[in-house]
């Protein structure tokens, strides 16, 4: 057994002392994220490899302009509000782990709750843009939209409809939008929306035991801090999603 | 392990939060500006607008992992455990793109 007076990094690592000063749950939560970054990547090297080797590319200032309450034409505002909503329920998060090192109950279930809060509001406005999208006729293996192939402009199938019965001249040389597009946003950001998910519901049992004093008990909020890590996890995978899909 | 930071501490890590909230604020909105700007009056290559957005999005990412995740402030050996591992991602990233520019020249020649 090293002594815990011991200095070098060799005695550091032959047991008996934690070379790495976390706990099991916590280094394991660590590993799960470094793995589940290696799932995202690949998921999102295939989105680069798929986008690189076909022609043309739906531009995502045409396809993601709309946002609730009949907002048009406004490209990046929509989403651009739930990266600020996703943020923002992180740095709640943070604060809750913050309160739990001072054993703060009440300072745990309030920032908690907020960042509960605000997922809730990042996925009910992924769910609106996702019916915004399927109205469009873009879904799983479903594009209906058209890329002029001499601008880039995207333009939804109604679009063309609207502007071929008001007379306006269509662009010379559609082509159709490829579905690859559609399918990889569907699965890629369902993906983030389902670790979103799971998420809010572990945050949520995470907060009923802080309410009932579980963690007040063992004197101990490593919990919180567990779930913080897997939360900022889910907003740092959202930064590279709304690099891909949106900026790029 | 927990209920050991001082009041000192406790201020300092709350600063320190919201210093990387902010910071992510501005990024974002730099990023979203930029966007919009570049639409009205394209005032560079595209490619360079790619390569900024990229490294504001790394920028942030950075900000999430050190400050949100605390994980500048862990031991070392369990930062470089998590970082080096990463390192596959430059290869994983240069070498699907390059395949996919390839598929596409294969296409062209053969279709």
């Amino acid at each position: 057994m090293a002594s815990q007076t011991a200095t070098t990094d060799k005695v550091n690592w032959s047991g008996g002392t934690m070379p790495f000063k976390a706990r099991y749950g916590k280094l394991m939560m660590w590993y799960f994220l470094l793995s589940d970054a290696f799932t995202f990547t690949t998921f999102l090297v295939t989105y680069g490899l798929l986008r690189f080797s076909t022609d043309y590319w739906p531009d995502p200032n045409d396809v993601f302009s709309s946002a609730p309450f009949g907002i048009h034409n406004a490209p990046l505002a929509f989403v651009s509000f739930m990266t600020f909503m996703l943020i923002l329920s992180s740095v709640f998060v943070v604060l809750a782990v913050i309160e739990g090192h001072r054993l703060n109950r009440k300072g745990v279930m309030l920032w908690m709750g907020l960042g509960i809060i605000g997922g809730i509001i990042f996925l009910g406005s992924q769910a609106w843009e996702w019916t915004h999208l399927k109205h469009e006729g873009l879904w799983f293996d479903q594009n209906t939209s058209m890329i002029d192939a001499d601008t880039g402009d995207t333009y939804f199938e109604h679009t063309l409809h609207e502007m071929e019965e008001s007379g306006e001249t269509l662009p010379e040389n559609l082509v159709p939008a490829p579905k690859l597009f559609t399918s990889l946003f569907f699965f890629i950001t369902g993906f983030h929306g389902l670790h979103v998910f799971s998420g809010i519901i572990l945050n949520i049992i995470a907060w009923i035991n802080t309410a009932k004093g579980v963690y007040d008990r063992k004197k101990d909020y490593e919990m919180i801090e567990k779930m913080g890590l897997y939360w900022h996890f889910v907003d740092l995978v959202w930064v590279f999603v709304f690099l891909c899909f949106y900026l790029l | 392990m927990a209920h050991d930071l001082t009041d000192e501490q406790y201020k300092s890590q709350k600063r320190a939060v919201w210093m990387a909230t902010l910071w992510l604020t501005i990024i974002t909105i730099f990023e979203v500006g930029v966007s919009l700007l570049w639409l009205q009056f394209e005032f560079m290559p595209r490619f360079m607008l790619n390569l900024l957005m990229i490294l504001a999005s790394i920028l942030k990412a950075f900000y999430i992992v050190a400050e949100f995740m605390h994980l500048k402030y862990e031991k070392r050996a369990l930062t470089l455990s998590i970082l080096v591992p990463l390192v596959l991602f430059i290869w994983g990233i240069i070498a699907f793109l390059i395949e996919g520019e390839s598929i596409r020249s294969l296409r062209e020649i053969f279709s």
